[in-house]
């Protein structure tokens, strides 16, 4: 009752002066609102750590362990102009698809298949469970000696990496479809090989999305040490020659860009996912 | 003319001592769903089904279509025994199973774009097609929704619209007005009979099961009720239904049709009382 009858003086008023007073009521509202937004809390929260990081900088007294943040800056803008950051990013961005495509052209087709077969599931799934708790990263001097020093190492290890949450999160997608949704193709004349690709292949992608995001995000935290040991470049080695040449700052910009490149990429993939699944995405009117 | 005796002779569906019984694959715990469920159904003959739920109507539709197989008994089609599902009986499930990752249009075409009812036409027929069942469950509009953008009476129609796109031979519905609100439901009702072939000669009316739990429902769309009962599910009776066709709002102030919505009701209401408990 009361705001309604507050409504209805403000309509009474005359025009101007009533918007003028509309937008004087709006603007803390609006500010409080751009405040709360996201860019503005992920800014407040690098603020944070940023004054936390050169308090600890400052008690350390170390540079070699510690840097401040300027000094850090100064390397990333460094290696950022003259061009080292984008060709190492590039390489290591590079050596990351390579590995994704293997994986997927290895992983789904045989998700597939084991999602299908009981028969090979019971066949295979052995092996892959007695595989999937060694770490990549555990291959990588057996890698050293097969391969050696070069792109093909850090291929094999990310490729590793992203083969298994790919694999099981296909058999998870295939083996959760709706028998209904296939028993009603099967009512309406659709052979075996359609439903394969009309039914079950859409209804187990966004498992499959889902997993190749794990994928990722599994090969990118292994990247690094597959470059720092068994790659002669890509942001990994780019890590471990300065850490030889004792220059910490950069060896924190290149931190900070494999975390910023991360960071890109799954934002990529999230927009990705968006498209390719989008009935998924119940908060979409 | 001998063509049309044997046509008459053989039924379209005849069922022979059918029995369903599931057996649950890790405790082995049996159900008997269905048994003793004798019935023969003439080409052309629209029939319905009524009964409280758990009593097998849903079990009965899927030993039709072919998704699942009677543990004792035969069920054949125009004679022979049915060996799995096929675009002839098309289906319309009680859960709708639509397709999430597509479009009502999508949907609704699903059959003729990917299955055998779509053979033989063109890309702009198959479209017409489903364009015009569109607008005949009063989705215009709404084409290029997605199933979890539906309400759950658009999702129904969404389903019954692929069912009939499809223009299967046999019509299997389970439920699939149940959803609706009262006017649609007298609209599709009355829709429904004519696209079975109410207005047509007998010979060439599909033949149709519909399952519902509404028996003035029941009684207006049918040709037979069969009424079924539980523990375990069996055909309680089956109810000719002498109405007068074609079938329209009048054919509900006749006294005959109160006289046999009565009758069902009056054959279900044990069951159904001891149904809720
Ligand atoms: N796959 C199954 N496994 C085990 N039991 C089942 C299975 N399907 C159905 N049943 C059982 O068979 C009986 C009949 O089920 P059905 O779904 O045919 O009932 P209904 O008449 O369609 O009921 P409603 O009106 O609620 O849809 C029920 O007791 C049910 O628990
Ligand atoms: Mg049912």
């Amino acid at each position: 009752m009361g705001l309604s009858g507050f409504d209805h003086h403000d309509r009474a008023g005359s025009g101007a002066l009533d918007a003028a007073a509309a937008l004087r009521r709006q603007a803390p509202q609006r500010l409080r609102a751009a405040l709360g937004s996201r860019p503005v809390a992920a800014v407040r929260s690098f603020v944070v750590v940023l004054g936390v990081w050169w308090g600890l900088s400052l008690w350390n007294a170390n540079p070699i362990q510690l840097p401040a943040p300027p000094a850090v800056f100064a390397a990333l803008a460094n290696v950022a102009s003259d061009g080292e950051l984008l060709e190492n990013a590039m390489i290591s961005t590079g050596r990351l698809a390579l590995s994704l495509v293997i994986a997927v052209a290895m992983a789904v087709p045989l998700g597939f298949w084991m999602g299908m077969s009981r028969r090979a599931h019971a066949y295979i799934d052995p092996v892959v469970e007695m595989l999937r708790p060694i770490s990549g990263i555990a291959w990588i001097p057996l890698a050293l000696f097969i391969f050696g020093v070069g792109d093909t190492l850090p291929v094999f290890i990310m490729t590793y990496v992203a083969f298994f949450p790919l694999l099981l999160n296909t058999i998870a997608g295939v083996r959760g479809v709706s028998r209904r949704l296939v028993q009603a193709a099967e009512t309406m004349g659709v052979s075996r090989a359609a439903i394969v690709r009309r039914v079950i292949m859409p209804a187990a992608l966004p498992s499959i999305v889902v997993g190749f995001r794990l994928a990722f995000a599994g090969a990118w935290a292994a990247i690094v040490a597959a470059e720092l040991i068994g790659a002669p470049s890509g942001l990994g080695f780019a890590i471990e020659w300065y850490r030889q040449l004792l220059m910490t700052p950069k060896i924190f910009a290149y931190i900070m860009a494999i975390g910023f490149v991360g960071y890109v990429c799954d934002q990529l993939l999230q927009g990705l996912q968006r498209r390719l699944t989008p009935w998924t995405d119940r908060s979409r009117g | 003319m001998s063509a049309a005796s044997a046509r008459e002779a053989t039924p379209k569906l005849r069922f022979t001592a059918v029995a369903k019984e599931f057996v649950a694959p890790r405790t082995g715990k049996r159900t008997l769903a269905v048994t003793d469920v004798g019935l023969s159904i003439e080409a052309g003959e629209f029939v319905c089904v009524v009964g409280p739920s758990g009593c097998g109507k849903s079990t009965i539709m899927n030993l039709v279509a072919g998704l699942d197989a009677p543990t004792s008994g035969t069920i054949t089609m125009d004679g022979r025994p049915i060996a799995g599902p096929g675009a002839d009986r098309g289906v319309m499930f009680q859960d709708y199973a639509l397709y999430p990752w597509l479009t009502v249009s999508q949907n609704i075409g699903f059959g003729l774009e990917n299955g055998t009812p779509g053979r033989g036409l063109s890309r702009a027929e198959r479209d017409a097609r489903v364009r015009h069942f569109v607008e005949l469950v009063r989705l215009k509009g709404a084409e290029d929704k997605f199933p979890h953008q539906l309400s759950g009476g658009m999702c129904q129609r969404v389903a019954l619209a692929r069912l009939l796109a499809n223009g299967p031979d046999v019509l299997l519905m389970d439920e699939p007005l149940g959803a609706l609100d009262a006017q649609t439901r007298l609209i599709l009702q009355v829709e429904l009979l004519r696209i079975w072939g109410e207005t047509a000669p007998r010979a060439e009316r599909k033949t149709a099961i519909f399952i519902t739990h509404d028996i003035e429902e029941a009684v207006f769309l049918a040709d037979r009720v069969v009424v079924m009962g539980t523990g375990p599910g069996r055909i309680r009776a089956i109810l000719p239904i002498d109405l007068p066709r074609p079938r329209e709002e009048g054919t509900r102030a006749d006294p005959r049709f109160a006289a046999l919505t009565k009758q069902v009701w009056e054959l279900i209401r044990d069951d159904a009382y001891q149904a809720i408990g």
